[in-house]
């Protein structure tokens, strides 16, 4: 077989396109990347896994409805081992991944806190959970809250506790990581605008073995009314049963721990009666009662907070694509901004300029060891 | 007085824990000169066991903690063939190193294995304490504080009063010596790693129901007992004891009527404390550099 010279550069021309049209044809039939931060080991790896399932349950239903922009969704998924260098680690490896559109950061604070630095340099929509106010409120543009703020908590705290159940004598027990005394540091405030300032302000380190100190702390305070911001099950756990065994039976609203899952098993009747805000309660719409009913089918288990915002940030976060028409970041952020009145697992959302979705709480109260939903409490600033 | 008596009580009670785990350090150092940093991780795997034996498979809880111990007697065995044994013959540093990494292997493992929520284990006794007075005495930690006693009172009669234990004592000093005399020193060693664990796993079992059955049990208490095998003087029995019971102590005292948030702290700074004035420890023997 002979070769003509135009043959040649026929085939020299289709051989140096070929990688670039098939790259290009990959691109079309590839999925859209959404990365995601979590926990897989360390401390929280068990909310980790709940994060996981309610990221994934958004996802199914998200690829089922035909996908974002006609392209199936994958989440790719990296362990931030619950600590800040680790969570900056994975953040980092996702970031060097140029086809991932947005991502998942953590529901702890202090995690978002360290890589938010980072965030601001790769300049993609970045989701969280972690619930102090100032993350978003720190000039970082890409930070978008699915939970309320902790702003909220601590008041809707107070507002129940000194309007609903009448108690004025405060005593508030916080973690010392930033989750919990910016936490402790809003319901204070929260409550001294109410004219009831809080006789005890304790705080803890987390992983404590032995909380005797505090419960006996807060006991000769004469406090008439607890309020709470501890970040782990198992400290919430092991304060609740020694707080009992010590004869402090004050009436107690908490931070989401106090209600979540694994609290109301590790602690058992020590928990009985205290109420806790939640952002999460099953019965507070249709939206999560028809999550809660998905999550039991694939799961076999009660979902809480941990599972409902990275749902709800998987959902808000397609439809916003979807919306945007692309995957460019400046749109996706501006379509997550221009999101209203949209039903989530967690409530209604109503994106603030600052990134903020939700802006009230559910009270709910442990009635025997289950989580019964009492009251929402929603503020319009 | 009351608070005083509260704190004292809850106080001994933690330090117990530490006092248990730290003698698992000791002896395993008097024996090999490596520090067993997998130490905490024994206490973890104990608990898993003891769960799974009276929670998932429902079993009595006495036959559950005595087939746990003695699950844990044969994880001795192989914790020594696997880990210690094979480098037996090296410098000190790759035989730490590789307990470093045991505790790695041990702790995900557990977590493949059993996920990361925490699991509840209940108590020895139904009651959960007793109201003494002012003083609330919550049964676990007495029979923390209990077992912790008959222990002191069992090391000594075994290491003294007993051949084996006087075979250990001579291994654990001059392993040369003591295999001229015809010791063997493997199995010597051998003993020691099954008593270890067995020590740790005790731990383990009777601080799950105050602290919970989590992944990061082990490590946290161990971290602690390293610090009171320091204070007491490493390599000595009696040391770990006392320094476990004081560390216990001085972090409920110091959180208390310090800071609670530096409650860590009190316990690191007697450690530092004890490490600039006092490097041998309470009950430690002054090592002169031979020159």
């Amino acid at each position: 077989m002979k070769l003509t010279r135009r043959e040649f550069s026929a085939g020299l021309a289709a051989g140096l396109a070929a990688p670039a049209l098939m790259r290009s044809a990959w691109a079309q039939g590839a999925t859209i990347k959404i990365g995601m931060c979590v926990p897989v080991t360390g401390p929280a790896a068990e909310q980790g896994l709940w994060a996981q399932n309610g990221a994934k349950l958004a996802l199914a239903a998200v690829n089922k409805a035909g996908g974002v922009l006609g392209k199936q969704v994958e989440l790719v998924i990296e362990d931030d081992q619950t600590t800040n260098p680790g969570i900056v680690l994975a953040f980092s490896k996702l970031a060097a991944q140029s086809d991932i559109v947005a991502f998942l950061g953590s529901i702890r604070s202090t995690q978002v806190q360290a890589m938010a630095p980072d965030v601001i340099k790769v300049g993609k929509p970045v989701m969280i959970g972690g619930t102090n106010p100032d993350l978003t409120h720190s000039g970082n543009p890409w930070l978008f809250r699915f939970r309320p703020n902790d702003n909220y908590s601590g008041r809707v705290i107070a507002d129940f506790g000194v309007n609903t159940l009448g108690k004025k004598k405060w005593a508030i027990v916080h973690s010392t990581d930033a989750f919990g005394t910016a936490g402790g540091k809003a319901l204070t405030e929260a409550l001294t605008k109410l004219g009831a300032p809080p006789v005890l302000d304790q705080g803890y380190a987390n992983q404590s073995q032995d909380f005797t100190p505090v419960v006996l702390a807060v006991k000769q305070s004469g406090a008439d009314v607890l309020g709470t911001y501890f970040t782990f099950e198992n400290d919430l756990g092991i304060f609740a049963r020694q707080l009992r065994q010590l004869g402090v039976n004050i009436p107690w609203v908490g931070s989401p721990s106090v209600v979540a899952v694994s609290s109301t098993k590790l602690a058992g009747p020590a928990l009985f009666g205290t109420y806790g805000v939640a952002d999460f309660a099953e019965d507070s719409s249709d939206t999560a009662k028809a999550f809660g009913k998905s999550y039991r089918d694939a799961y076999k288990t009660a979902p809480d907070n941990q599972s409902a915002w990275p749902y709800d940030a998987i959902t808000i976060l397609s439809a916003a694509i979807n919306k945007a028409g692309s995957t460019d970041p400046n749109k996706i952020r501006d379509a997550i901004l221009a999101t209203q009145k949209f039903a989530g697992a967690e409530g209604e959302y109503n994106f603030d300029k600052n990134g903020d979705g939700l802006h009230g709480y559910n009270v709910v109260k442990n009635d025997k060891g289950k989580i019964v939903y009492d009251k929402h409490i929603d503020f319009n600033d | 007085m009351d608070l005083v008596l509260q704190l004292l009580f809850t106080g001994i009670g933690i330090g117990a824990v530490y006092a248990l785990v730290a003698l698992g350090f000791v002896l395993i150092f008097r024996a090999t000169n490596v520090v067993n940093f997998a130490q905490g991780e024994f206490s973890m795997v104990a608990a898993y066991l003891m769960v799974v034996f009276s929670v998932d498979l429902g079993w009595p809880y006495w036959l559950s903690f005595l087939i746990a111990l003695a699950g844990m007697a044969l994880f001795g065995v192989i914790f020594n063939l696997g880990v210690y044994y094979p480098l037996r013959h090296r410098t000190y540093l790759p035989v730490i190193i590789a307990t470093i990494g045991a505790s790695i292997l041990l702790s995900n493992s557990v977590l493949a294995i059993y996920g990361p929520q925490p699991q509840v284990l209940q108590g020895w006794f139904d009651t959960p304490g007793i109201q003494l007075g002012p003083v609330y005495l919550d049964s676990q930690y007495l029979l923390i504080i209990g077992v912790t006693i008959l222990l002191v009172l069992f090391n000594f009669w075994f290491f003294e009063r007993t051949l084996l234990g006087k075979k250990l004592q001579a291994t654990s000093q001059d392993k040369e010596m003591a295999s001229l005399l015809g010791i063997s020193v493997s199995t010597m060693i051998m003993i020691t790693f099954i008593y270890s664990a067995v020590l740790g796993g005790l731990a383990g079992i009777l601080v799950a129901p105050v602290l919970f059955v989590s992944i990061q049990m082990g490590s946290t208490i161990a971290l602690k007992a390293f610090a009171a095998t320091i204070i007491g003087g490493f390599g000595d029995v009696a040391g770990a004891i006392v320094g476990g019971l004081a560390l216990g102590v001085i972090e409920t005292f110091g959180a208390a009527y310090i800071s609670v948030p530096y409650k860590d702290g009190f316990a690191f700074l007697v450690l530092i404390a004890f490490l600039v004035f006092r490097p041998q420890g309470i009950f430690g023997e002054r090592v002169a550099e031979k020159a």
